[in-house]
């Protein structure tokens, strides 16, 4: 079976997208199980999702199994702009980031192999209409569907190491603003789309797990970055007016946005048989992300002109947005680290249950706050629970608490950092992530 | 499935519902509107047309309604102690569109600044002319005359045209007798001059009653004032050419008649300096779109792409020799567009007129008068204990590097840049909103007060067809 076909197996389910959970625009929903212990997993072999976590630490996951888990995110924001209006909070949205994977290998065998799929980035926000940042943003729908295929392999009953050939098999990208001019007729604000799908590309992950007693695992892992090259996006443009369509004549863009690699690294404790728990620590390589850069093309023909009697006709410039051909938008992201704690204790043979918490850092830098990804340092708590049925069938639940910590920033920083082509204000965001989990042994 | 697996598991979701729909609520650390020592309750604004709402080359009801003292009065009432309402002379319903205002047409495709006038039906627009003229010189202009208003005197009284030189019956004192007793004269009938004064005068007081008089009768708990713009800006506009016998308010005005006027104004308003308020300087009238948007090298660019052996702009000037070629140095008036395109300066018999052309000796003379005028506004806001609105630096950081609202970037680029209006001088509601916040933070900062500023992007800008 091919990845390709597994991803449309996965189906309605394997949607991802999510208002951003994690630092930036990550989203660490990955492993219903994990979701459940603040999102360790680096020094865990839970399940199949281990695959994501640490591939080294799959060949260590002992039964064979298939998986698949989906969450609801529910992102609430306020914002509060620096001078003028009052708050205005987002129209309420739902995204459903969700994860598949499958594990199989010899019994007792040494080695394993699996393939996942998952939705490490994404980023969905409505803002209210008219919001004062309207010109900068007024939606944004980032998707993207990683897949992986991962080997694993148990060098001795303690060390076992894995890696995996990651793909970014999904990505699109939808943004919205408003643009600034206003037509005499009264009509709607003119409107700008930028929709395209970023094209497949590939990276990798590896990792180590050790486990020299029952009591005692370690594990390190490493996932590449992989950039989402979009190319001959759609520009759509609503309401122009007609005396500036010489301006707006681009019917194409393209652009790069980097999915910044990751290192973990993580200890686990089982003091008794039931009980695990885990601490760790993500270190996300944001500072590769310094600008967001647009180029445009083609000709949308507003700004064509027909000949009159003492005019010729006039063909528009091609290729221009707002009156030029490329933008540029700082982002200057910063590396961010996330640390958590997770546990998980097993009530009975079939009953599970977990509770875990985590402090993520932004990858935004002060000043710098857009309202695409209104980033904060964020204080996450987790609790989860699983129950299985004869051995072989299980459901996992989850709950992800989210609050990020209040953000501002004035029209100074703005103007000081070079990065008026955002606003001035407060943000708040809390996120509530129920999710579900199906998994099947053998 | 055991007894806490079905007992979790529900309240799991339970937990997951009841998070889900928390939207948070931001506490507002902004500080809170506070008049602090100042009482709004009757606030009054003197000054030209930049306080009257003047805008497009009109004064016309909509962008009336969003002159920078309406939107001043709106932001002071949210402290509490702002006036209850605030009265602008508009024009009725029937005759909203006033003196008429420019527009941009599409001329062959592309939008273009169409004025109104009897010829075009004005536009369509609404206008309020009556189809009498003032009185014919002297002592009067003969200008069409505008609907009258007829509430009870306005809060704003700004006056489109009017000057500190025109203002004050008393002020003109250049030391030439014949021309001081004309210029005074002129003052004291100033309501049979301008038709924007004529029209908020009771008719009893038309010819007879200048401005300082007229403000006089206002008894504000605060003001602001903002004049003397057209002390240098009529003569700059005619391109510094004017003609004292026809109308003795076209020249640059001299210090010592503008101080006495000056003052006479403050402490008519004022009450001797008993009420607080604020006073606005001028800005660099050379920095604003009517001079900066016709440039040498674009009409130069265009007489060369119709004849590859054009030397370049040919203008007249007030030096030696009187024709000459234009360089960067010479600033070209917004006007000067129609002018050009039907050849005029694409030949040394054929020159741009003066009245199109500030050259560099005009410029200065022009800059250093506005320094000077200047320098006796400061003096005078001192004395009174007033605070000082710099408009002047304020403008020339805008012109430089333009203001940005909310992720908009606002320039002094004419139409496309938001802030100034279709005559290239003016500003339009948004920029008149700048305008507004500028006050607002030099009053907080002079008084100690938290008058809370508007957000720009709420007003338009320039209205493309």
């Amino acid at each position: 079976m091919t990845v390709k076909r597994l991803l449309l197996a996965g189906g309605a389910l394997l949607v991802g997208t999510s208002a951003a959970s994690a630092s930036g625009f990550q989203v660490n929903l990955n492993g219903q199980k994990n979701n459940g212990m603040g999102g360790v997993g680096v020094a865990l072999t839970l399940d199949q999702a281990a695959m994501f976590y640490n591939p080294g630490a799959l060949a260590m996951v002992r039964e064979n199994g298939v998986q698949v888990g989906v969450n609801a995110a529910i992102a609430r924001n306020a914002f509060i702009p620096e001078s003028g209006g009052g708050q205005s909070n987002l129209r309420n949205t739902l995204v459903t980031p969700a994860n598949f994977y499958a594990g199989f290998g010899p019994k007792e065998g040494k080695w394993k192999i699996g393939i996942g799929a998952y939705t490490p980035f994404g980023s969905e926000l409505h803002y209210a209409d008219n919001w004062e940042g309207r010109y900068a943003l007024t939606d944004i729908n980032l998707r993207s569907i990683f897949a992986q295929l991962t080997a694993s392999y148990a060098i001795t009953p303690q060390l076992s190491v894995g890696a995996g050939l990651v793909m970014l098999a999904y990505g699109d990208v939808d943004l919205q603003k408003d643009v600034p001019l206003t037509a005499q007729s009264g009509a709607p604000t003119p409107h700008v789309t930028l929709n395209g799908k970023a094209k497949q590309s590939f990276g990798y992950n590896a990792g180590i797990y050790f486990k020299p007693s029952d009591k005692l695992a370690v594990g390190v892992s490493y996932r590449s970055q992989v950039d989402a090259k979009i190319e001959d996006g759609d520009v759509r443009l609503r309401d122009v007016i007609y005396s500036t369509g010489g301006n707006f004549t681009a019917k194409n863009f393209s652009a790069t946005l980097p999915l910044p690699a990751v290192a973990n690294a993580g200890v686990a404790i089982m003091p008794t048989e039931k009980l695990t728990i885990s601490a760790e620590a993500n270190l996300v390589f944001w500072s590769t992300y310094r600008t967001l850069d647009f180029t445009f093309s083609g000709n949308n023909g507003y700004g064509d002109r027909p000949a009159t009697g003492t005019t010729p006709a006039v063909v528009g410039t091609p290729g221009l947005l707002g009156g030029s051909s490329t933008s540029s938008a700082k982002r200057y992201y910063q590396d961010a680290l996330a640390f958590r704690l997770g546990g998980q204790y097993k009530v009975t043979d079939a009953f599970t249950v977990r509770a875990g918490g985590f402090y993520d850092m932004a990858a935004v830098k002060d000043g710098y706050v857009t309202p695409e990804t209104p980033d904060a340092d964020r204080i996450g708590l987790t609790a989860g629970a699983s129950y299985e049925f004869g051995k072989r069938f299980g459901i996992d639940a989850s709950f992800l608490f989210e609050d990020f910590l209040k953000r501002s920033q004035s029209q100074t920083d703005l103007l000081n950092n070079g990065t008026t082509d955002r606003v001035a204000g407060t943000y708040k965001t809390t996120i509530a992530v129920p999710g579900v989990g199906l998994y099947v042994k053998f | 499935m055991n007894f806490s697996a079905k007992h979790s598991l529900p309240a799991l979701a339970l937990l997951g519902l009841t998070l889900g729909s928390c939207q948070p609520t931001l506490e507002d650390t902004r500080p809170t509107a506070d008049a602090g020592q100042l009482n709004f309750s009757s606030y009054v604004a003197v000054g030209n047309s930049l306080t009257s709402g003047y805008s497009d080359g009109g004064l016309y009801n909509e962008v009336q309604a969003v002159s920078y003292p309406a939107i001043l009065a709106q932001q002071f009432a949210k402290t509490g102690k702002g006036p209850a309402s605030f009265v602008q002379p508009a024009f009725s319903a029937a005759r909203k569109d006033g003196s008429g205002y420019i527009k941009l047409q599409l001329v062959n495709g592309a939008a273009a600044p169409v004025q109104p006038s009897a010829a075009n039906s004005f536009l369509g627009e609404q206008v309020a002319y009556t189809g009498n003229n003032l009185p014919a010189p002297p002592l009067g202009s003969g200008q069409p005359e505008l609907e009258a208003y007829t509430g009870a005197q306005p809060d704003n009284l700004g006056v489109p045209g009017i000057s500190v030189l025109s203002a004050d019956r008393t002020a003109s004192s250049t030391g030439n007798a014949v021309l001081d007793a004309t210029t005074r004269a002129t003052a004291g009938a100033y309501g049979n001059v301008n038709p924007f004064y004529q029209r908020i005068l009771p008719a009893a007081d038309r010819g007879v009653k200048d401005y300082v008089t007229y403000i006089g009768q206002k008894t504000p708990t605060f003001f602001t004032c903002w004049m003397g713009n057209n002390d240098v800006l009529t003569y700059a506009t005619a391109g510094a050419t004017s003609s004292l016998t026809t109308n003795p308010f076209s020249g640059l005005t001299d210090t010592t008649s503008f101080g006495r006027g000056y003052r006479n104004i403050i402490n008519a308003i004022s009450k001797n300096g008993t009420v607080k308020g604020v006073c606005a300087n001028i800005p660099n009238v050379t920095a604003i779109p009517y001079f900066n948007t016709v440039t040498v090298a674009a009409v130069a660019a265009a007489f060369k792409a119709q004849n590859a052996a054009s030397p370049g702009v040919f203008i007249t000037t007030s030096g030696t020799p009187s024709v000459r070629l234009a360089t960067s140095a010479d600033l070209l008036t917004l006007t000067a567009q129609a002018v050009v395109a039907t050849g005029v300066g694409s030949s040394p018999t054929n020159p741009l007129p003066s009245q199109y052309v500030l050259d560099a000796s005009e410029i200065t003379a022009i800059t250093t008068r506005t320094t000077q005028l200047n320098n006796i506004i400061a003096k005078t806001a001192r004395q009174n204990k007033l605070a000082l609105a710099d408009m002047n630096t304020f403008f020339n950081n805008i012109a430089a590097q333009g203001v940005v609202t909310n992720a908009v970037n606002n320039t002094a680029t004419f139409a496309s840049g938001n802030l100034f209006s279709l005559d290239g001088v003016h500003p339009t509601p948004r920029g008149y909103a700048v305008v507004a916040n500028e006050f607002i933070r030099v009053i907080n900062a002079y008084y100690g007060s938290q008058v809370p500023s508007v957000a720009p992007n709420n007003y338009r800008g320039v209205l493309f067809p």
